[in-house]
């Protein structure tokens, strides 16, 4: 079955919240970070990626492995258990090379993989996906120097959403846009709103499409705001009434999505997670 | 030795044979396999000068990168996902530490890619010939090999080439041209499985004593200083007139820090069966390194073997030439651990 990039932003949603209420309840150990009002950056960016294109990714990944094509069954499987986990994810046969718990990691691999998509000379790109926190790590720098001076066709799409962890931005970003520091290695950038599908999905394929003509980076700057938690056992900084501000502005108000289409989507999330819960070995605490 | 890559005057150009040895392993794997690159800072220059076979024959198969190791290496796991053959070159062994992250938080997690990280040790001081290879070695995900002779560079490069994982080339830099050799070392094209024991030298024969006094162990560049400690005496050997009559050794080279055939040192034809007794001789600090854990396995698996270690001091390389013997135990050390057993 295909979806939409609005039906893919649902998946995720109706995914992330049946996991975060498993692990609410104690059903699922796992330390999942979900990417709860970040779900349009994912499904707009993937929109523009062709099936040559090659993913790669930070550790809130749910939303942008769904998104990029990979089957929810393998997703869940790793998430509830599996080898690799979330953090250390692969499936490149769906175009998602990795997934990093490190911050900054994805940068340079990202570039390594562009360069030997620009080798094989097939017209695929890669993409890095990462936090603005991210660009306060020197591997973002090395990584990004790489790929400028080497002229590698990599689609570099930061997820701003001003927090690391619990830790707000003024603390570690110097300048008013992340696109900024994009522009000190001499590659063009952009800034959009990150909550908007149609923008993401337009931008991005302007930004695609610049990177695969030009072979050369692309920094594409997404503002947005996590409405989870950083991760699990985590508490909050933010007060009520900030979070009630994001939930207002969340991405999912803006798209149209039928009913039967969710009800399909809410069986479908019920039916994996529920045959993956059954296979699975006990959590131990 | 037959020709290898160096045809023309190289800035540095002294050491030469165990580098030409890994360049032609790196231009025979480039003949037959098509994924393979050579990516570092300064890269070009230096396939110029080390390997101008390569210059000319796979220029768009050497890459100059920044002087950024840690993100130069974690770009050429990005290069393996997408079943390219990286080889990684640091240049020193120093910088691996720079590159810690990338190696063992990122490449040492992938498997079934193949990617060699190179790099040299050489002596000069504080941060100049620091010995990273017992560190890596406790990384699993990671082989970290060091040969010691151009055969065994040759034959451990191709098969790290060929290995699906990650493997940390070290070249000793500190190993002479001049030798000694034994028959085959200056031979290169076999393969060198990783893991395998080198067997060095071996006692003469003699009337005054049938089985060696002790096993010697050692690797990388104190493997060329123990054999020049030990030729001399041994060649005395035979006759009537022994220089030392007591020293007998059979002598073993480590070609790798891990994979490492612990099987063979135990029980293999020279293995430390035939003496009970091992000296273990490393070119690194002794605190936690090498020896340290090769000691602690014999102590679990062969009570009954004595064990000694010698290498350096736990101290920073001072900066001073002078002072460079200071991180290698001297000839003196050797004979009197091994006339002390």
């Amino acid at each position: 079955m295909s979806y939409s990039p609005s039906e893919q932003m649902y998946r995720a949603r109706v995914l992330e919240t049946r996991l975060q209420a498993m692990c609410d309840s104690g059903e699922l150990g796992a330390d999942l970070h979900m990417c709860m009002g970040q779900e349009a950056i994912a499904a707009g960016v993937c929109a523009a990626l062709g099936p040559k294109d090659m993913l790669l990714c930070h550790h809130r990944m749910i939303g942008w492995s769904l998104a990029r094509g990979v089957p929810m069954e393998i997703l869940v499987k790793e998430l509830l258990g599996g080898p690799m986990g979330e953090m250390h994810f692969r499936a490149p046969e769906y175009g998602f090379a990795h997934s990093f718990q490190l911050v900054g990691t994805v940068v340079p691999v990202a570039a390594g993989v562009a360069w030997a998509l620009k080798q094989r000379g097939e017209g695929g790109i890669a993409v890095a996906v990462f936090g603005e926190a991210a660009t306060a790590n020197g591997q973002w720098h090395e990584g990004v120097n790489i790929a400028a001076v080497m002229g590698l066709p990599l689609l570099l799409v930061c997820e701003n959403n001003g927090l690391a962890g619990n830790v707000r931005s003024e603390h570690y970003l110097p300048s008013s846009t992340v696109a900024k520091r994009a522009q000190g290695y001499g590659m063009a950038a952009g800034v959009v709103d990150g909550n908007r599908l149609e923008v993401v999905q337009q931008i991005a394929m302007g930004s695609v499409k610049y990177v695969r003509e030009h072979s050369a980076p692309f920094f594409l700057e997404c503002t947005t705001a996590r409405l989870g938690k950083h991760k699990q056992g985590m508490g909050d900084i933010r007060t009520r009434e900030e979070m009630a501000g994001l939930w207002a502005n969340e991405p999912l108000l803006r798209v149209q999505i039928s009913d039967a289409r969710k009800m399909g989507i809410a069986v479908e999330v019920a039916e994996i997670v529920n045959r993956a819960l059954d296979k699975r070995i006990p959590a131990t605490v | 030795m037959e020709s290898l890559t160096l045809t023309k005057p190289s800035p540095f150009a002294r050491n030469r044979l165990l580098r030409d040895a890994s360049w032609q392993a790196v231009y025979d794997a480039m003949k037959t396999d098509a994924q393979v690159h050579v990516f570092g800072e300064g890269a070009q220059v230096k396939s110029h000068f080390d390997a101008p076979k390569i210059e000319s024959d796979f220029p768009e198969r050497v890459h100059t990168m920044p002087i950024a190791e840690d993100g130069g290496v974690n770009f050429a796991v990005g290069a393996a996902l997408m079943g390219y053959k990286p080889i990684y070159d640091v240049i020193s062994a120093d910088f691996l530490f720079r590159a810690m992250d990338s190696i063992v938080n990122t490449a040492a997690k992938l498997e079934g890619h193949t990617i060699v990280i190179r790099a040299e040790t050489l002596i000069g001081g504080p941060t100049t010939g620091q010995r990273p290879e017992a560190m890596f070695a406790h990384i699993p995900g990671l082989n970290v090999v060091i040969p010691s002779t151009p055969h065994d560079a040759y034959g451990l490069m191709a098969v790290a080439l060929q290995h699906e994982g990650v493997t940390l080339f070290i070249e000793d830099r500190m190993v002479e041209d001049s030798g000694p050799w034994l028959d085959g070392d200056l031979q290169t094209g076999e393969l060198v499985p990783m893991g395998s024991i080198g067997v060095r030298w071996l006692p003469m024969k003699s009337k005054a004593r049938k089985t060696p006094l002790v096993t010697v162990l050692t690797y990388g560049v104190m493997r060329q200083r123990v054999e020049r400690l030990l030729a001399p005496w041994l060649e005395s050997w035979g006759g009537d007139y022994l220089v030392e009559p007591n020293l007998s050794v059979d002598l073993l080279a480590l070609r790798s820090i891990y994979p490492l055939d612990m099987n063979y040192l135990k029980n293999g034809r020279y293995g430390l069966h035939r003496t009970q007794k091992l000296l273990i001789i490393e070119p690194d600090i002794v605190t936690g390194g090498v020896g340290a854990e090769i000691a602690a396995r014999v102590a679990e698996e062969m009570p009954d073997v004595r064990v000694k270690r010698l290498g350096a001091p736990r101290r920073t390389i001072p900066a001073a030439p002078s002072e460079h013997h200071v991180m290698f135990p001297s000839e003196e050390d050797i004979r009197d651990v091994i006339l002390s057993f």
